[in-house]
């Protein structure tokens, strides 16, 4: 079970609160979304739930399977099973793809102290997600997202999820600048990673990813905190009444 | 008005050595003239310093304080275990070996064999048959008393001639192994012609064994690339943590010649490679790329003069470095564009990872362009390992040791992907590689 309790979070060189107290708990084989509007704080959520190193907790916790993890460094907390698929995934020149993938799986399966995979186990592995995401041979022998359009991508990152075996995924705004056709294909291979052992939280702005990915809660983030919970039909009426209700203050911006 | 010069200990030492050695040194009475020419050039004009443009980063006349014991016929006992050991990844490669040991031609460790077309043999002989003439002291402008002093004390290296049209079966691997405790002088000199439409790959390494003395080399290499032909020329300069590397390397380019060359520069206290390459003849391209990583107080130089002196010609330089504690990396980059150069295209790059706060690079692009038709570009970067990149490969599950080797190595790689042959290229990466280790830990 992931807890969040009362969470405050602000950049590590200014003062400005981002987070002003989120507490949220989402428990294993459940998937939550997070819906809210830019500038609310999802994105500072999902990277202080990684454990990136620009931000500050200055009150509160995050607690994974009843263990803090602020103290963790991310690849300590990526250890523990929590994998964070970034909206705006990093190109890496020169690390080819597959290079990668088996450097990170392989540094993982060490630290759970599992038996690394062979060579012919791990091709095998990526294969067959590389074949279910559509990701081509060649995609995994250029260097890691280096010239790949925004789809693929997204589906590179899925791909890692799938192949990292993470029991907490977070997803931040995995839907953004995708057409549909690829927000359906990148759903699907979330929908085949849930289980009653997995925990996700799936961070977007809009409803639509949410029709393929059907979350059992629905949080709304606004001004660094969230503003209302429910069922997976507080989505739907998100995308009727918008978001102005949880932000008077701010005026809604592109 | 004239200045009496003054004369540092180290220059006026190595003036007195040249009296007392130079009856040991190869070459006929005409080599010995030009030789004791050379001497009375280098007392006139000292060791270069801040103060001459071309030497501002790297100063000899301050770090070269002692005059140290030219090596002569040398015969310090070598294995060839000893040798593959020192050779890291080049000694995978199957060449045609030709083996200096503190500056003299060994050959029981050497292993040239026989192509046709190919003419390969230790410099010394043909020093004793010499008729000493201008060409025993090449010109290249800011070079004068480095070269002056490598033709008065010159020992050895390779003659190598390829024939016109030859396309040579197995690179050349020109080795020269630092070897013994005591801190020695080595003066090498290469001589490499390649003929009109040949092919060949050299291979230049500069080694030093465990346990080598501090030490100093000036070490030149003059290579004339023929009309139409293809040259790859690699250098590594590996000589040893106490050890000073000043080193000219003079090439020449034929109409349509191809020359590719490489350099990789670790773990040796100073480096300068002073390299100067000009193009004779139309719609030739030369590509010079390298690698240079420095740990500790090393110092690695860098300077570079592209002569475009006709029409239609093609430079594109890549330099990547990689500097961890007080290390010093030094680039100038010139590229001349004389006046009837036009259509003359050279681009030229070179760029630091600096893994410590303590590092400094220094770059100095220099572009002279006297054509207008002219396309030329030049860049130079220095920056820290990107810290977006090390969370995006943290937050995978990627140790921060193993990110950051990662990143460094895909940033060097980028050069090394300048060498074609896979062979070639797997052996100069396991070495980069080896020597990273020593830079990130």
């Amino acid at each position: 079970m992931l807890e969040i309790k009362n969470l405050h979070v602000k950049l590590a060189d200014e003062d400005t609160e981002i987070l002003k107290g989120v507490s949220l708990a989402v428990p294993k084989g459940q998937v939550h979304a997070i819906m809210g509007p830019n500038g609310s704080g999802k994105s500072t959520l999902a990277y202080v739930l990684a454990g990136r190193e620009d931000y500050e907790v200055t009150k509160g916790d995050i607690l994974w399977n009843g263990e803090s993890v602020l103290e963790m460094e991310p690849d300590e907390r990526a250890a523990k099973g929590v994998f964070l698929a970034f909206q705006y995934p990093m190109e890496i020149p020169g690390v080819a793809t597959m290079t990668f993938l088996r450097t990170a799986v392989n540094a993982l399966r060490k630290k759970r102290g599992l038996a690394e995979f062979t060579t012919p186990e791990f091709l095998k592995r990526v294969r067959a997600e590389a074949a279910a995401l559509g990701v081509s041979d060649e995609m995994l022998k250029r260097p890691l997202n280096v010239g790949f359009s925004g789809g693929e991508k997204k589906r590179m990152e899925i791909l890692q999820m799938a192949m990292l075996e993470p029991s907490l995924c977070v997803m931040d705004e995995t839907d953004s600048g995708l057409d549909i056709d690829a927000v359906r294909i990148v759903s699907e291979g979330v929908n085949r990673l849930r289980s009653k052992d997995r925990a996700m939280l799936v961070i977007t702005h809009y409803q639509r990813l949410l029709t393929y990915i059907v979350p059992d809660k629905v949080h709304v983030m606004a001004g660094g905190a969230i503003q209302k919970s429910g069922g997976k039909e507080l989505a739907l009426e998100l995308e009727e009444t918008g978001y102005t209700e949880f932000s008077p203050k701010t005026p809604a911006h592109a | 008005m004239t200045v009496a010069v003054t004369r540092t200990k180290a220059e006026q030492a190595y003036s007195e050595s040249f009296e007392a050695v130079a009856q040991k040194l190869p070459g006929g009475r005409a080599v010995a003239e030009a030789r004791k020419a050379a001497i009375g050039a280098f007392a006139g004009l000292g060791f270069p310093h801040r103060r001459i443009e071309e030497w501002k980063y790297t100063d000899l006349r301050s770090t070269l304080k002692e005059a140290l014991p030219p090596a002569i016929a040398d015969a310090t006992r070598v294995s060839v275990a000893d040798l593959e050991a020192a050779l890291g990844g080049l000694a995978e490669l199957d060449a045609h070996r030709v083996v200096f040991v503190n500056g003299t031609h060994r050959p029981a460790l050497s292993s040239a064999g026989r192509e046709k077309g190919l003419e390969i043999g230790p410099l010394a002989f043909a020093l004793d048959r010499s008729a000493g003439d201008a060409s025993i002291r090449p010109s290249a402008p800011g070079q004068e008393a480095m070269i002056a002093l490598n033709t008065a004390f010159m020992t050895d290296g390779a003659l190598v001639h390829v024939a016109k049209g030859v396309r040579l079966a197995k690179p050349l691997l020109l080795i020269f192994v630092r070897a013994g405790k005591e801190p020695r002088l080595l003066t090498t000199r290469n001589s490499l012609t390649i003929g009109s439409g040949a092919e060949a790959t050299i291979i230049e390494a500069h080694v030093a064994l465990p346990g080598a003395g501090a030490g100093q080399a000036n070490a030149l290499s003059e290579i004339a690339v023929g009309d139409d032909a293809g040259v790859v020329h690699v250098k590594c300069t590996l000589e040893g943590a106490g050890t000073s590397h000043v080193a000219g390397w003079l090439a020449t380019l034929g109409a349509k010649a191809r020359y590719r060359a490489f350099h990789l520069t670790a773990g040796t206290a100073l480096v300068r490679n002073n390299l100067l390459a000009t193009f004779r003849g139309e719609d030739a391209k030369l590509d010079i790329s390298g690698c240079f990583l420095g740990r500790d107080a090393e110092h690695i130089d860098t300077t570079l003069v592209v002569d475009h002196a006709v029409p239609g010609c093609e430079s594109r330089e890549l330099f990547k470095g990689v500097l961890a504690g007080k290390a010093r990396g030094v680039f100038q980059g010139k590229v001349i564009v004389r006046p009837d150069a036009q259509k003359t295209d050279g681009k030229q790059m070179a760029q630091v990872l600096m893994l410590s706060e303590d590092a400094e690079f220094d770059s100095k692009p220099e572009l002279e362009i006297y054509a207008d038709d002219v396309v030329c570009g030049h860049g130079s970067t220095a920056a820290e390992l990107d810290r977006n990149l090390l969370f995006y490969m943290r937050a995978r599950g990627v140790p921060l040791e193993v990110a950051r080797r990662l990143l460094i190595e895909s940033f060097v790689g980028e050069a090394l992907d300048k060498v074609e042959d896979q062979r070639l290229r797997e052996a100069l990466s396991a070495m980069t590689v080896g020597r990273l280790s020593g830079l990130v830990a």
